[in-house]
């Protein structure tokens, strides 16, 4: 069983010694296709994000009358909604609605889950136990359930969407983090850090948190694939983000699925939308788990 | 039964407890902390009429929302060890006689979903694993990538789109139980069956690859190739049979999830499931009911986790109890 040199040292490596960032990007794209395709879409999807006001040949939300749910043509290339908005504007504002409220939530549940995941593991006992237990009383909630649970309390609107998302995924974070940090606190650094005197938030923070980067990096781009369809779900729920901001569940709801046989672009362009960018983010995220993770390294 | 088991068995099964004890408190503070509740929404749903304020405390007195909250939730709780969740808040009818109906509905689509996802994950993911690092394998893993990435609800609603279509046809909108009859009662199920099932197959498709290649690294696959063992035989007898187990557990811990889990899939094609009604108690802030819902999901999930810890340690031998 040969051990394949596809790891970070080697990409990191081969940034230093061959020279330049080019010889990164293209060893990747060689060594990882697949990751190299999700890395492109998410670029895309950034730059329609950041470039929207340049990009989108309407005003989202300004409304048409005369051209209400007008098929794909020349002024409007992918048609417009029941109110006569064009759905193209609204799907390249839709990318600055997904990820605000992907990356949002990710950091948000990243943040928290690992500190808690960190904190779990060092101190270990009845602390652990405690945690380990209220996890539990997390975990036997469906997602979505839950992710609705807490709109229900905070209301609608993205903000609010975001901590919705952001709840069910601190403690699958927390799980997995505690996890890889069990081995670390077994570290002898950790009982040196101890020993000479630290405390414990300066041994959680700068000894233990950077030694579960990898994990808790791999796990916050698996959950931006899944914080962005659970936005889009919430939204067609209509309790995610609320009307008139472009969010691509939202286009997906009400009209969409009313007018789906006469108007389908209504309903097939932003689903593409939030389909591509899932698939951009978990491509992604499995070349990186693949690259970070060394027991997976020959698979 | 190994010595030992039982004493696992036993230890597991009491750890539920304090568990649903959680959920039970959680789900009904997350409620409390809501203004509002289903007094108010009803009057506000009649139109925003009016009522006088001592007419809806009446209500409230009459719905027990007037206690304090540790009497409301020791009267829940009192009622739940005798199995007995109460009326509806809204409706006023036995909150059993409100699941019932749309339990049977949503465990047959969970059920349904699943053997979808089992029947595409296993063949794919060892299609996959053989055939590692070829174009088949990377059109695998793109398919069931894309299965991830794809809302079911909006695969739904392309489904739906292409039967109007192209067959001028829809799956029937009204539930029809197995019983009264089946065709009609499978034209509608299949679909959002499909649909949801092929997004849980995702993760049961790969994980059954990974699987399969540190199996079939195993020394035991090499001594079955070099005995002259036909691949095929190796596959379905020795490989297989190891790489199987985490992927069937994989499915059946989503399976609670599929239970109560389908809100929006259940929108799309219009079935009136229990995620349906799970969105229906919350809008109309009924506690009751939404406590057992939630309750329902959970304890469900907490079986079923338990059930395949303890098929765990009856396979498997290297595993020790706790």
């Amino acid at each position: 069983m040969a051990v394949t040199p596809q790891t970070v040292e080697d990409l990191a490596h081969a940034g230093r010694s061959r020279g330049g960032w080019w010889s990164v990007v293209a060893d990747f794209i060689r060594r990882r296709p697949l990751g190299a395709i999700g890395a492109a879409i998410i670029l895309v999807m950034v730059f329609l994000a950041a470039t929207a006001e340049l990009i989108a040949p309407y005003d989202p939300l300004a409304t048409d009358y005369a051209a209400m749910l007008a098929a794909p043509n020349k002024t409007h290339w992918l048609g417009t909604d029941a109110y006569g908005r064009d759905v193209l504007s609204r799907m390249v504002y839709g990318s600055r609605t997904a990820l605000m409220v992907g990356l949002g939530a990710s950091l948000l549940g990243a943040v928290f889950g690992s500190m808690i995941g960190v904190a779990s593991a060092y101190f270990g006992g009845r602390v652990d136990l405690v945690v380990q237990r209220v996890m539990d009383v997390f975990f036997a909630f469906p997602v979505i359930i839950l992710a609705l649970a807490v709109v229900a309390v905070l209301g609608t609107g993205a903000g609010n969407v975001i901590l919705a998302i952001a709840t069910p995924m601190i403690p699958r974070c927390a799980r997995v983090v505690r996890a890889s940090a069990l081995s670390v606190r077994e570290m002898p650094y950790v009982d040196a850090a101890r020993a000479a005197g630290f405390v414990h938030s300066r041994i959680i923070l700068r000894h233990m948190l950077p030694n579960v980067m990898a994990p808790i990096l791999i796990m916050a781009t698996a959950f931006l694939g899944e914080a962005i369809l659970l936005e889009a779900s919430l939204s067609f729920l209509g309790l995610g983000v609320t009307e008139p901001t472009a969010a691509w569940g939202l286009m997906l709801r009400g009209a969409a699925v009313e007018f789906a046989e006469s108007a389908p672009w209504m309903a097939v362009f932003p689903g593409l939308a939030i389909s591509l960018a899932v698939f951009g983010f978990n491509l992604f995220g499995d070349s990186l788990r693949d690259a970070l993770d060394p027991r997976l390294r020959t698979q | 039964m190994r010595a030992g088991m039982t004493g696992y068995i036993l230890k597991r099964l009491l750890l539920i407890i304090p568990t649903l004890f959680g959920v039970a408190v959680l789900i009904f503070l997350l409620l409390r902390v809501v203004p509002g509740d289903v007094v108010e929404a009803r009057y506000m749903g009649q139109g925003g009429q009016f009522q006088s304020q001592e007419q809806m405390q009446l209500e409230r007195k009459k719905l027990g929302l007037d206690q304090p909250m540790w009497k409301q939730f020791t009267t829940w709780m009192a009622g739940i060890a005798r199995l007995d969740f109460g009326l509806s808040m809204w409706t006023g009818s036995p909150i059993t006689e409100e699941i019932k109906l749309r339990f049977a509905l949503s465990l047959q689509l969970a059920i349904m979903a699943s053997t979808v996802a089992t029947l595409l994950a296993i063949p794919l993911g060892i299609l996959a694993a053989i055939k590692q690092d070829t174009w088949v394998d990377y059109a695998v893993r793109v398919f069931s990538i894309a299965g991830l990435a794809m809302p079911s609800f909006w695969l739904g609603i392309l489904m739906i789109l292409c039967m109007l279509i192209i067959f001028k046809w829809l799956p029937p909108m009204v539930f029809t139980p197995f019983w009264v009859n089946p065709w009609e009662n499978l034209a509608q199920l299949f679909w959002p069956a499909l649909a949801v099932g092929y997004r849980y197959s995702a993760v049961g498709t790969r994980m059954m690859r990974s699987a399969m290649l540190e199996v079939l690294r195993e020394d035991y696959i090499r001594t079955a190739r070099a005995k002259g063992l036909w691949m095929k035989l190796i596959l379905s007898r020795h490989a297989m049979k190891n790489a199987i187990l985490p992927v069937l557990t994989i499915i059946s811990l989503e399976f609670a999830f599929l239970l109560g889990g389908l809100v929006v899939t259940e929108q799309v094609f219009n079935l009136n499931g229990l995620g349906m009604l799970f969105v229906e108690a919350i809008a109309r802030r009924d506690y009751t009911l939404t406590q057992a819902l939630v309750m329902l999901v959970a304890t469900t999930f907490l079986i079923v986790n338990f059930a395949v810890d303890i098929a765990y340690a009856w396979l498997d031998p290297r595993i020790r109890y706790r």
